[in-house]
């Protein structure tokens, strides 16, 4: 909901496809962003190998925001999955139709949330 | 913050706080095909290491697997280990991994497990808890946050300690503004990133 609130803001043409690995849309070096953080959650220190690419696009500072934005979230999966937090009520309404589409209703978490 | 991992917690001792940031480091994911193992019968008697097999086995879920947790697997962890350990070992696995990771990715190396304080747990259950969803009581009273926020909410320091690292990380004191300036990647560059991060998780929140 934050990817695509926070495109449409600058009107920037997310594809919200690119969560589950498909099309980026309009977002600026978006399939190499998403390929950064595939590789950073599979294999921190392999993702390194991406690190000239990164930064040749997003300087090394957009390196850094890449890598600790991936980092922190590896935090807040953790506390979602750990305490079964269900989402908050504005939120399941409002991705309803994108988890179909996504398939994330399929992710063991879903469970926590009523119907 | 880091040497906030190291203090006297609410529910396990210093030592045990740091033994559980050691055990977050080893965790590793089992191989493919062997079975995680049961929480109901694994031992709760402390190893050479400080902690349990029970406490291992969760602090392992946690850091390595926790796209899997369900709430049979929580609800049988937690009767072993009681409301107040259990959150307090999600909290210090929640706070080690960003930053572990955020040196890995960097090519820095680790922290230093930090030096275990002195002290005993307070074992203070906050006013103001209910149960609303979650596996775990959370703040109730008066709450208007998101729920991530006061996901920890049964151990306050931790809590308090886990939001300053998300803060700090992420979004800062921008959170409700949908355009950023302060960094160098732009807000919809970031929520790729976040949301990609929390589907090759598996993370449904």
């Amino acid at each position: 909901m934050l990817l695509r609130a926070s495109s449409d803001a600058i009107d920037a043409g997310a594809d919200v496809h690119g969560a589950v690995g498909g099309a980026t849309g309009n977002v600026p070096h978006g399939g190499l962003l998403m390929a950064y953080a595939e590789a950073a959650n599979r294999d921190p220190e392999a993702a390194r190998a991406l690190d000239d690419e990164v930064i040749a696009a997003v300087g090394e500072a957009g390196l850094v925001d890449a890598a600790v934005i991936v980092a922190v979230f590896n935090g807040l999966v953790r506390s979602a999955d750990g305490i079964g937090i269900p989402l908050d009520d504005t939120m399941l309404a409002a991705t309803a139709e994108a988890r179909a589409e996504l398939g994330l209703d399929s992710y063991a978490g879903a469970a926590n949330n009523p119907g | 913050m880091w040497d906030g991992l190291a203090v006297a917690g609410t529910w396990w001792t210093a030592a045990e706080r740091v033994a559980i940031v050691a055990a977050t480091r080893r965790s590793l994911r089992l191989p493919l095909g062997e079975t995680a193992p049961d929480i109901a019968v694994l031992s709760d008697l402390v190893g050479p290491d400080g902690l349990s097999p029970l406490t291992r086995e969760v602090v392992r879920r946690l850091a390595v697997d926790a796209g899997r947790i369900t709430r049979e697997w929580a609800t049988a962890a937690i009767g072993r280990m009681g409301h107040g350990h259990y959150v307090e070992t999600v909290a210090l696995v929640v706070q080690t991994v960003p930053i572990d990771m955020l040196c890995d990715l960097l090519g820095r190396p680790r922290q230093d497990l930090p030096v275990p304080g002195t002290g005993e747990p307070s074992r203070v259950v906050p006013d103001g808890l209910g149960q609303e969803g979650a596996f775990v009581p959370w703040a109730v009273d008066g709450w208007s946050g998101p729920n991530v926020a006061r996901a920890l909410s049964f151990v306050p320091e931790d809590n308090s300690r886990r939001m300053g690292i998300v803060t700090s990380m992420y979004s800062g004191r921008h959170f409700g503004e949908m355009v950023w300036r302060h960094r160098a990647l732009s807000r919809p560059q970031v929520e790729l990133i976040a949301a990609r991060t929390s589907a090759v998780n598996e993370c449904f929140y």
